[in-house]
Parts: structure tokens; C-alpha cells; sequence
């Protein structure tokens, strides 16, 4: 059992309080308005929760990485390492909704939704149990399809939470079809069970096992917004609130790969080890076909959810290699923890470029150096982080990940062509963020400075110091990565 | 005797020790800021660092004198077991105190000479930094520290050769229009400077060479701790190693020394302010070179001591030094410019002293050799410094580089013209008086008393090169003093131009050092005796070299000349007669026209015109390193770089991205029933790939 002080149930009980009562109190008060009320309430819940997790790092309270339980959740290291990465993008989408949803309707109900959303993604991390992990994935998801479509009137928006929602529905009914077939196969769906039952399982039955594998890659594959499974991603980042595009490209992607660990690659370690190649495939594919898709934008959120793919790509790559390489799995994290605060930060500034001047092509952001200097800074030390050019954080985490798929390369033989794919893609993806650069800085002249949002450019200033602080001593992050990462081995079966 | 300095407990001489060189970095740090609050204060600060600096030096003297040495390591690069350190033995305190004050002397001549110069705090800048570096190279007490030096040295004399960038038509050297070979002798500022790092970097980059080499069998930079435990220098011998990698170290002296043949960069190196020339160009950082070799000379001469023969090395310093020697005096003969005329006898007396260091090292007696070769370091950057900073004031006040364009200014002059006759006569050797006469004097000795077969040549050209340095330091004075005033100063009189002395602040500095020149030199033989004692001890206790105690038998010579090889003063008292009268008969006197007497011969012409061309050695390097390789970077650029690069790689990787990324947005239709295909298809793809 769990004991009720245990980090997921608390976090339950803060943001599930906070997010219910806040629509009953906008009633109660019986006005539509008042954002920034919601806001810091919104703030304060995720301020506390984010407090709690690194209180339980610091009070040793935390196992590490435990990665089975007889119960449906545990509080591990791994679960709060993604939690502290996941309320770090939910704190960044408050923080940048003060701004952004100044004089629009219900603001109430919008934090509401963000806090219930980071409940499922935070719990899909925590997860030990398949039901479980797929309440909480549901209820990571409903929510944002809602939020994608918020701004009723906007027709952009409202197709994008529409295309949102029937890939969000396909997926989540794989997932429910992947389950019920390792249910049937094992009679279980605790998933220390299911992997116990997978490993002694009859010949004759390991192609359902694969099979199920197939349905949890496609349709985790759909929220890390994996190739082939990637096509509604650039709409919806486009078309939602841009607060709302960095909840989902650096929040509810992560939980995708929160539950890929968790289920794939921890779980079928037993089974054999095709699934490495598969991911490996797909890790490729999709890193180049985000890359190349994102060279030829013209719009700012749509050359960055490009760019959002193919770090999922990147990610991929410790994924893959896992099995044969420690310095996967921590890669995989380290990146993952990265991505949160610089593809945030790249949102946020998104965001803070769009109430203030209300333009996302690229081609209007000339001179935008000159007119919003810090929001240009804070962009373009996230775009070259993401970019991995030292020394920033980006940099190290990919280090760590194509030092990884090297030192795999000693136990199979496709392991280095993944780091050699993600040099050459990192070197690809500098085309378009050098580009996004030369426009915002050596081009146009007479731009003049306008007042930038404060909330922005509290977070630029935030993931400035944590990416060029962390790429001066990377240390610190190291030392968690290495703590949170599961080591895996044939020797962790339950 | 030890006290708390930044909090390291350090010996009271050596903490002036490390001052001596971190002051004026700190100087040079804080410049930039000053300058901002007031361009008047710039000179104050700069000067009073310097001479902090050179106070800091001077404390040290009476260590040397004691022959006491100060080693002090702090560490450096832990994980390879650098230390980072000051050595002060005799060696480098004497030196130290060279470079000390004559830079402060030298800092205070700019606060006169760039006056009025818009970027001025630029010039302090570079000027403190050169000091700083220079000194650590004296006081470092390793290759690797004395290579961070040697760097910086070369950096700030790059920065100050190029200092006035913008390549003014006056500011240029060399004759404009004339060219040797179709290469144009005739050089920008900015060009000189970088011709100057270039040249210099091909020493450079084989001293580093060398240094590797040693440090891999060695395992160590230290000076003493490489005399410490030479087991490194068996291994290497017994590899044919030691050689090399010494003559490898020489090569960084030789770019640093404009010794031959690496020598051209010295004379455009002339288009830096004439404080810069002084200072960099005459009287300390082309002496670095002969400080290294001072520094490795009885290093390499105890190692022979002890059967580990690397004769090779001192043959090859003997060589260079005299070629030097002899091939830049000639040159000085017929230069029309007086700072190239100094800059090519800078040269040639750098030989001089690479010479007699060569064959102190070939000598029974090291230590003559060496204190004859220092000895001789200290009196020419005395007198040098001081006519280099004369010639600055000359150009000053007439406004052209040209001795052409100076002549008769003896009667406006007055102070100049006697400061630059007594540091002339150092220079031409002017027996008894001056200092060069008995450093000049001691080489000659110790070359003739070396015993070695190849004495005699090289004292040929010795004595050979000392009546041509008599002969174009009296040309110099003949042609700016003497005779009448050129149409140049007419033409600046005639437009209301009055031809004064130089300001207080510029002739003190050189008046101080061209009197020197003739005080030490009037003392000179009992100031030799001192230097020598210094080192005699010195190279017993830290080398274990001792000297061989017969030179009072072979003296014949009466009362003050006591110990002096008569063969030696003969021969220098004969080149100061013959150069200083031929000289006096072409420039001073007049009776013969000079350019009438190259004419009258072919041969003569011939020669003259062979010299003037510097013997056609700048323009073979030109062709051959800086023409050729433009040729070939041209082809490569056309042939290669525009089309298999650029047409090839470039466009094509261009072309290929752009065609992918529209096949990658064609699948992006915006049709969500073809997504779900896409999704489906995927799915059954995923599937396949685990099964199969």
C-alpha cells in the first residue's frame, strides 16, 4: 500500500483540489474575467507540488527507480524526476498564460484543465499497473482537447482540437486493445505480472505478445508524436493556444515517454529483443523527416513542432539502445529533461511574440532582436541548446545520447548508425535555427523596442540560467539523471 | 624572511620576483579603463607601472651579486604535474634589470612621442602587455611558462608594428615603387606586422616542436629540473634525439632573433612607432632569442661536460650568428632609412652576440664566451635603445624616414646630435670610452682564444663586420648631421617649419642611456670583470661548469689593459680606425662622393646593387612562400572549390534538402482521413517489423 504521504497521492490532492474548486469558485463569484486571480492559485498548487517532489529528493523519501510495485502506483526517482520535468512545463504554461489569457473567457476553467492535465501526465509516470497508467493517460488527454480548442471562435483552433481528439481516440483504443491482449495473455494487468506471464510464455502465443508491443509503440507513438504516427502534430501545434502547444510539445510528449519506458522497453526486456530495431527505425525516420519538414516552414510554431518530432527522434535513440547500453536510458532522461525547459522556453517566447505582435511568420520576425530583445535572447539560446551547441545543456545531453548508442555499437552492430544520424541531424537542424536567428538578428533595421510581457520574460530569464548554468556545470543534472534512470538488465525481472 | 602574499607564504625576493612581470599585466588590464575616465592619466599610470616594475628588478640585484638564486613554484596543471614559477639566479635578474629600466626609460620617451595620438590608450595597452610578457619570459623557470611569454611577446609586437593601421603613406617602409624581383619592396604597417607574426611563427611553432620533444622524454619543463637528472639527455642522445630537439628550440630564437634566415620580418618591422622600435625592435624582445640560448647554453655545454656530446648544437649558433652577422652589416652599408640602418645593425649585433655564445660552447672556457655575449646584450641595448629613440626624434622633426631628407642638423639639434655621437660611438666601438668597445672587444677575445679551428674565420668576419658597423654608424651621422641642409628640410624651413630640439620628456630618456654608454664604458673592463665573476660562480654552482684559471699568463699588456688579448684589441682598434675613416671620408669629410665612387666600378655597382636588394633573399621568400601559395589557393579556389564544392556539394546538398522537404510536406496534406491512413499504415508497419 501506499502511505498517503507518498509523492503521487499528494500531488493528487493538491492540483485535484485546487483544479476542482477553481471553476466552483468563478461561479460562486459569478464572473468570467479575472485571469491573473486563477492564475497565481494555478501557479501557487504547482509551485507547492513541484516543492513536494524535490522535498521528497531531498528527504530521501524516494526509492530508486523501484520499477515494479504490487500496487498500481510507485513513488519512484524515475516517476519524480518526470514529474519535476512535467510541472516545470506546467509552471511555464501558467506563467505564460498570465499574459496570454488576459481578456479572454473562463479563465477559470482553462487553469482548471491544465492543473487536472498535469495530474494524468505526472500519475502516467508514476504508473505501475496498465489500468492505471491508462486512466491516468486519459485523463491526461481529455483535458487537452478542451484546451486545444479554447478559443471557440477561432476556426484553426477548433480544427486542430478536432484532428487533436481522433487521433487522441484511435490512439487511446490501440492502447486499450494492447492491453486487453496482454490481459488475455497473462491474466494480469499489473505490469510486473504481464512481464512475468510474457516471460514464460508458449511459443506459440509470442506473436500476440509482439503484437500488443506493435499497438503500446503506436499508441504512445501518437503523444511522442513518433513517425509514422506524427501527421496531426503540426496542425494542433499550430492551431491551439501556443500556452497550450508547450503543454503538449514539451508536457504530454514526455508522459508518452514515460509510459514507453515504463511498458516497452522495461516490460518486454523478456521478450525478444526485436522491438530494439523497430525503435531504432523509427528513432531515424523520425528525426529526419521532422528536420527536413522543419527547414521549409514559414511559421514559427510550426518549424518548432517540426523541430518538437525530431527531438522525440532523439530521444528514441536511448530508447533503442537501452537494453545494451546504461547510458541510454540516462541519456534518454537527461534529454527529456532538457526538452522540457528548452522547447518550453521556445513556446513561451512563441507565445509572448504572439500577444505582443501578433505574428508567427517568420518573415515578419525581422529585426526582432531590436524590437523584443530578451524574448529574442531567451529564443535563441533555446533554439541553439536544442540545437545541442555548446556549452549549453543541449549539449551534454546529446553527448550522453550518441555516446551512448556508441558504446552500445560493442553489442549491435546498427547502434553507432544511430549517433551518426543524430550528428548529422543536429548539423541539419542548425539550418533552420541559424536561419531563425540571422532573420530575428542581422536582418531589418528600423524595428523599434516594444514592451515585452513580463511573465515571458521571467521564464526566458529562468531557462537561460538553468541552459547556459547547466552547460557550464552539468554536474548537478548528471548526478540526477544517473539516480533517476532505471539500469536495465535481464536481472530486474520481477 | 616570509610573508603573506595572496594569501601564499612567500619569500619577500620572491614575491618582487613575480611582480616584475604580473604589474605590468595588471596595468595592461586595467588601461582600457582608464583610458575611458581620462586619456591624460593613461601615460602617468602606464610610466609608474613600469617603473614599479623595474624597482621590483632592481631589488633583486643584490641576490645576484651574492649569486643567491630564488626558485618558486606554485602548481599550474595538476593532472600533468605542471608548476608554474619564477626563477631569479643571475642570469635572469641582470636581464630583468635590462628590460626593466630601459622600458621604464623607453615608456617615458612615448609620453613625449605619442603625444596627441588618438589611441593612445591602445598603445599603453600593448606596450605593458609586451613589458609583462617579456619579463616572464626572463623569469620563468620553464619552456612551457617562457613559451606563454614568448607569445605574448610576439603578439604585442605584431599589435604595435601594425599600430597605425590605417597604412598613411608615411607610415609605410621601403622605397615606393621600387621592387626587387617583381616583388615590391615597399610595406603598409599592417602588412609589416603580420609579415613580422608570420616569420616569427615558423620559429615559434619549431621551438614548440622542440620543447614536446624534450617534455616526452623528459617529462618535465623545468630548467632545473631538467639539469636535475639528465637521464632524459642519454635517452635522447642514444636516439640522435638531442640534437634535434636543441636545435628545434634554437629555431624559435632565430625567428625572434631575426637571425638568418629569418631575418627580413626585423626591417618592416620598422613601421611601428619608434618608442615600439626602441623598445621591441632593438632592446629587448629581439635579445629573447639570445636569452634562450643563454639559458640553454650551459645546460647543453654541462650535459657535453658529462659525455653527452651536442657540439652540433653550438656549430649551428656559431653558423647563424655569423652569417648574420656579417650579411645585415652589409646591408646597413647602404640603406637610405635610419630606422632600417638601425634595424639591420640590431640584427647584425644579435649575431655577434649568437656568435661568441656558439663558441663559448665550443671553448674550454664557457664562461668567457658567455659573459662576453651578455655583456655585449647589455651595452647594445643601451646604446640602440638610445639611438633608436634619437632617430625617433629626428623623424619627429623633419617629418621623413629618410637620411636624405635630413642632413646638416647638427646646429638645430644640439642635444641629438651629441647624445647620437656617444651612442654612435658605442655602437662603431670607440676605444676605452665606450661599452661597446669592450664587449665588442671581449667577443673578439673569446672567439681568438677558443682554440676551436674554425676561430679564425669566424674572427675574420668578426673584426670584417666591425669595421663595416664602424663604417654605416659614421654614414648615418655623416649624412643626418653633416654636410648641407637636403631641398626636404629647406622646403620645411622655407614653409615656416622650424627645426627645433626634441621635447624634455623625449631626449632625457636617451640622453640618460648614450651617457651610459660612455660611463659604464669608461669603467667598461672592471664592469666586464664583474659579469664575469657573477657568472663564473654562477655556472659552478648551478651547472657545475668551472672555468680553467690561465688567463692572467697569456696577458702581456701593462697596467689597465691587464687581461686583455692583445690580438683581440688590436683588431678592434684597427676596424674602429678603418670603418670610422672611411666613413669620415665618404660622409663626414666629403672628399669622395659616394654614389660617384659606386658608379665608377661594375663591380662595385654591382655589389652596391646586390646589398640593396637585400640579396634578393626577402624576395625569394616572397615568391616562394607567400606568391606560390596564392597561385596554388587561386587554383584550388577555381578548379575545386567553385565547382566540386560549390556547384557539387553546396547546391547540391541545398537542392537535395529543399526537394525532400517538399516531399515531406507533400504527405502533409492537411486531410485528416489520409493521416489515419498514414497512422494505420504505420501501425501495421510497427507490427511487421516485431514479427518478422
Amino acid at each position: 500500500m501506499l502511505e498517503l504521504s507518498s509523492t503521487p497521492l499528494v500531488i493528487i490532492a493538491i492540483l485535484g483540489t485546487v483544479g476542482v474548486l477553481l471553476p466552483i469558485i468563478s461561479i460562486a463569484r459569478k464572473e468570467k474575467g479575472s485571469n491573473s486571480f486563477y492564475a497565481v492559485i494555478a501557479f501557487s498548487a504547482l509551485i507547492v507540488s513541484i516543492g513536494y517532489v524535490a522535498y521528497q529528493f531531498i528527504s530521501d523519501n524516494i526509492l530508486p527507480s523501484a520499477l515494479f510495485s504490487k500496487d498500481v502506483l510507485v513513488d519512484d526517482a524515475f516517476g519524480g524526476f518526470f514529474a519535476i520535468a512535467m510541472l516545470i512545463v506546467a509552471i511555464f504554461t501558467t506563467v505564460g498564460s498570465f499574459n496570454y489569457m488576459r481578456k479572454k473567457n473562463y479563465p477559470a476553467v482553462y487553469y482548471s484543465l491544465i492543473l487536472l492535465s498535469t495530474i494524468g501526465m505526472v500519475l502516467v509516470a508514476y504508473s505501475t499497473d496498465l489500468v492505471m497508467l491508462f486512466v491516468a493517460w486519459e485523463l491526461m488527454s481529455i483535458p487537452t482537447y478542451v484546451l486545444v480548442g479554447f478559443i471557440k471562435k477561432n476556426p484553426s483552433s477548433n480544427e486542430a482540437a478536432l484532428k487533436y481528439f481522433l487521433f487522441g481516440a484511435l490512439s487511446s483504443a490501440i492502447i486499450v486493445y494492447g492491453i486487453s491482449l496482454s490481459y488475455g495473455l497473462t491474466g494480469s494487468t499489473n505490469i510486473g505480472e504481464v512481464i512475468h506471464g510474457y516471460a514464460t510464455l508458449d511459443a506459440s502465443l509470442l506473436p500476440l505478445a509482439l503484437l500488443s508491443v506493435g499497438m503500446f509503440i503506436a499508441g504512445f507513438g501518437f503523444k511522442m508524436g513518433l513517425v509514422p504516427f506524427h501527421q496531426w502534430l503540426p496542425d494542433t501545434y499550430e492551431g491551439s493556444p501556443p500556452t497550450i502547444t508547450t503543454l503538449l510539445a514539451a508536457g504530454t510528449k514526455k508522459a508518452g515517454f514515460a509510459a514507453t519506458i515504463r511498458v516497452i522497453v522495461l516490460g518486454m526486456v523478456v521478450l525478444n529483443l526485436d522491438w530494439t530495431l523497430a525503435l531504432g527505425i523509427i528513432a531515424v525516420m523520425t528525426m529526419t523527416i521532422g528536420n527536413i519538414a522543419a527547414i521549409m516552414q514559414k511559421n514559427l510554431a510550426r518549424m518548432l513542432a517540426y523541430s518538437s518530432i525530431a527531438h522525440a527522434g532523439y530521444i528514441l535513440i536511448g530508447l533503442a539502445i537501452s537494453p545494451y547500453s546504461t547510458l541510454g536510458l540516462q541519456g534518454s532522461l537527461y534529454q527529456i529533461m532538457n526538452h522540457s525547459v528548452m522547447k518550453g522556453a521556445a513556446f513561451i517566447a512563441v507565445t509572448g511574440i504572439v500577444t505582443t505582435l501578433a505574428v508567427t511568420n517568420i518573415d515578419k520576425l525581422k529585426g526582432l532582436g531590436r524590437r523584443m530583445p530578451i524574448t529574442s535572447l531567451g529564443l535563441v539560446i533555446s533554439l541553439f541548446a536544442l540545437a545541442g551547441v555548446p556549452p549549453l545543456a543541449g549539449f551534454w545531453s546529446k553527448i550522453v545520447l550518441f555516446g551512448g548508442a556508441l558504446d552500445a555499437g560493442s553489442t549491435i552492430w546498427w547502434a553507432p548508425w544511430l549517433a551518426i544520424a543524430g550528428v548529422l541531424n543536429s548539423a541539419l537542424s542548425l539550418a533552420y535555427y541559424g536561419w531563425l536567428t540571422r532573420k530575428m538578428y542581422f536582418e531589418g533595421e528600423t524595428e523599434k523596442r516594444v514592451s515585452e510581457p513580463k511573465s515571458v520574460i521571467a521564464i526566458m530569464i529562468f531557462s537561460m540560467i538553468f541552459l547556459v548554468g547547466f552547460g557550464i556545470y552539468p554536474d548537478p543534472i548528471i548526478k540526477f539523471v544517473e539516480f533517476a534512470a532505471p539500469t536495465l538488465s535481464l536481472d530486474i525481472m520481477p | 624572511m616570509t610573508t603573506e602574499v595572496l594569501g601564499l607564504p612567500l619569500e619577500i625576493g620572491a614575491s618582487s620576483a613575480w611582480l616584475i612581470w604580473i604589474l605590468p599585466f595588471i596595468a595592461a588590464l586595467i588601461m582600457p579603463g582608464i583610458g575611458k575616465i581620462s586619456k591624460h592619466a593613461t601615460g602617468y599610470v602606464a610610466v609608474g607601472f613600469a617603473l614599479m616594475s623595474a624597482i621590483s628588478a632592481a631589488s633583486l640585484i643584490p641576490m645576484a651579486l651574492e649569486a643567491h638564486e630564488i626558485h618558486d613554484q606554485i602548481s599550474w596543471i595538476d593532472s600533468i604535474g605542471l608548476k608554474a614559477g619564477v626563477l631569479a639566479d643571475p642570469l635572469s635578474i641582470i636581464m630583468a634589470n635590462v628590460v626593466g629600466w630601459i622600458s621604464f626609460l623607453i615608456m617615458i620617451y612615448s609620453t613625449g612621442y605619442m603625444k596627441g595620438d588618438k589611441s593612445i590608450t591602445r598603445f599603453w595597452f600593448w606596450m605593458l602587455f609586451f613589458i609583462g610578457s617579456m619579463q616572464l619570459i626572463v623569469l620563468s623557470d620553464n619552456l612551457l611558462q617562457v613559451f606563454f611569454g614568448w607569445e605574448g611577446v610576439g603578439l604585442a609586437s605584431y599589435a604595435l608594428i601594425s599600430f597605425w593601421y590605417r597604412d598613411k603613406k608615411k607610415d609605410h617602409v621601403g622605397v615606393e615603387g621600387r621592387t626587387v624581383l617583381g616583388m615590391l619592396d615597399y610595406y603598409a604597417p599592417t602588412h609589416a606586422g603580420m609579415k613580422a607574426f608570420i616569420m616569427t611563427k615558423v620559429g615559434d611553432v619549431m621551438m614548440i616542436a622542440g620543447m614536446l620533444l624534450i617534455f616526452l622524454f623528459a617529462g618535465t619543463f623545468g630548467f632545473r629540473e631538467l639539469m636535475h637528472d639528465t637521464t632524459w639527455a642519454t635517452t635522447m642522445s642514444a636516439q640522435g634525439l638531442l640534437v634535434p630537439a636543441f636545435v628545434l628550440l634554437f629555431g624559435g630564437a632565430i625567428g625572434k632573433s631575426a637571425q638568418f634566415p629569418l631575418n627580413e620580418w626585423l626591417l618592416e618591422a620598422m613601421t611601428g612607432p619608434t618608442a615600439v622600435s626602441a623598445l621591441i625592435h632593438a632592446a629587448t624582445m629581439v635579445k629573447a632569442g639570445v636569452f634562450l640560448v643563454m639559458r640553454l647554453a650551459p645546460l647543453v655545454f654541462a650535459l657535453s661536460a658529462a659525455g653527452i656530446l651536442a657540439d652540433q648544437f653550438f656549430e649551428i649558433i656559431l653558423i647563424v650568428g655569423a652569417v648574420t652577422a656579417l650579411l645585415l652589416g652589409l646591408q646597413g652599408m647602404v640603406n637610405s632609412e635610419i630606422k632600417k640602418v638601425l634595424a639591420y645593425s640590431t640584427g647584425s649585433q644579435i649575431g655577434y652576440m649568437m656568435m661568441v655564445l656558439g663558441i663559448a660552447g665550443l671553448s674550454q672556457q664557457f664562461v668567457n664566451g658567455y659573459t662576453a655575449g651578455f655583456f655585449h646584450l647589455i651595452s647594445h641595448a643601451m646604446f640602440k635603445a638610445s639611438l633608436f629613440m634619437a632617430a625617433g626624434s629626428l623623424l619627429h622633426v623633419v617629418g621623413s624616414r629618410f637620411m636624405t631628407d635630413m642632413g646638416g642638423l647638427r646646429k638645430n639639434m644640439k642635444k641629438t646630435y651629441a647624445f647620437m655621437w656617444a651612442a654612435g660611438l658605442g655602437l662603431m666601438g670607440a676605444p676605452f670610452i665606450t661599452t661597446g668597445f669592450w664587449s665588442k672587444d671581449s667577443i673578439f677575445g673569446a672567439i681568438y682564444t677558443s682554440g676551436h679551428p674554425w676561430a679564425l674565420p669566424i674572427f675574420t668576419i668578426a673584426v670584417l663586420t666591425a669595421v663595416i658597423t664602424a663604417f654605416y654608424t659614421t654614414r648615418m651621422l655623416g649624412l643626418v648631421f653633416f654636410g648641407s641642409k637636403s631641398k626636404h628640410v629647406k622646403k620645411m624651413e622655407a614653409e615656416g617649419h622650424h627645426i627645433h630640439e626634441a621635447p624634455l620628456s623625449m631626449w632625457v630618456p636617451y640622453g640618460i642611456l648614450a651617457v651610459l654608454t660612455i660611463v659604464i664604458g669608461l669603467v667598461g673592463l672592471s664592469f666586464e670583470g664583474g659579469l664575469h665573476e657573477i657568472f663564473t660562480n654562477y655556472l659552478e654552482e648551478s651547472f657545475g661548469i668551472y672555468s680553467v684559471h690561465n688567463e692572467i699568463e697569456n696577458s702581456i699588456l701593462p697596467g689597465f689593459l691587464d687581461g686583455i688579448n692583445p690580438v683581440a684589441l688590436t683588431a678592434s682598434l684597427s676596424a674602429f680606425g678603418i670603418g670610422t675613416g672611411l666613413g669620415y671620408v665618404f660622409y663626414i669629410g666629403r672628399w669622395v662622393d659616394p654614389v660617384q665612387f659606386v658608379n665608377s666600378n661594375i663591380l662595385f655597382s654591382t655589389f652596391h646593387k646586390v646589398i640593396l636588394n637585400r640579396f634578393y633573399l626577402n624576395a625569394i621568400i616572397y615568391w616562394c612562400f607567400v606568391v606560390s601559395p596564392l597561385w596554388l589557393s587561386r587554383g584550388v579556389f577555381r578548379y575545386f572549390e567553385q565547382t566540386a564544392i560549390d556547384y557539387g556539394m553546396n547546391n547540391g546538398l541545398q537542392k537535395a534538402v529543399g526537394w525532400s522537404a517538399k516531399v515531406v510536406q507533400g504527405t502533409q496534406t492537411g486531410v485528416t482521413q489520409s493521416y489515419l491512413f498514414v497512422f494505420g499504415a504505420g501501425l501495421l508497419f510497427v507490427v511487421l517489423i516485431l514479427l518478422i
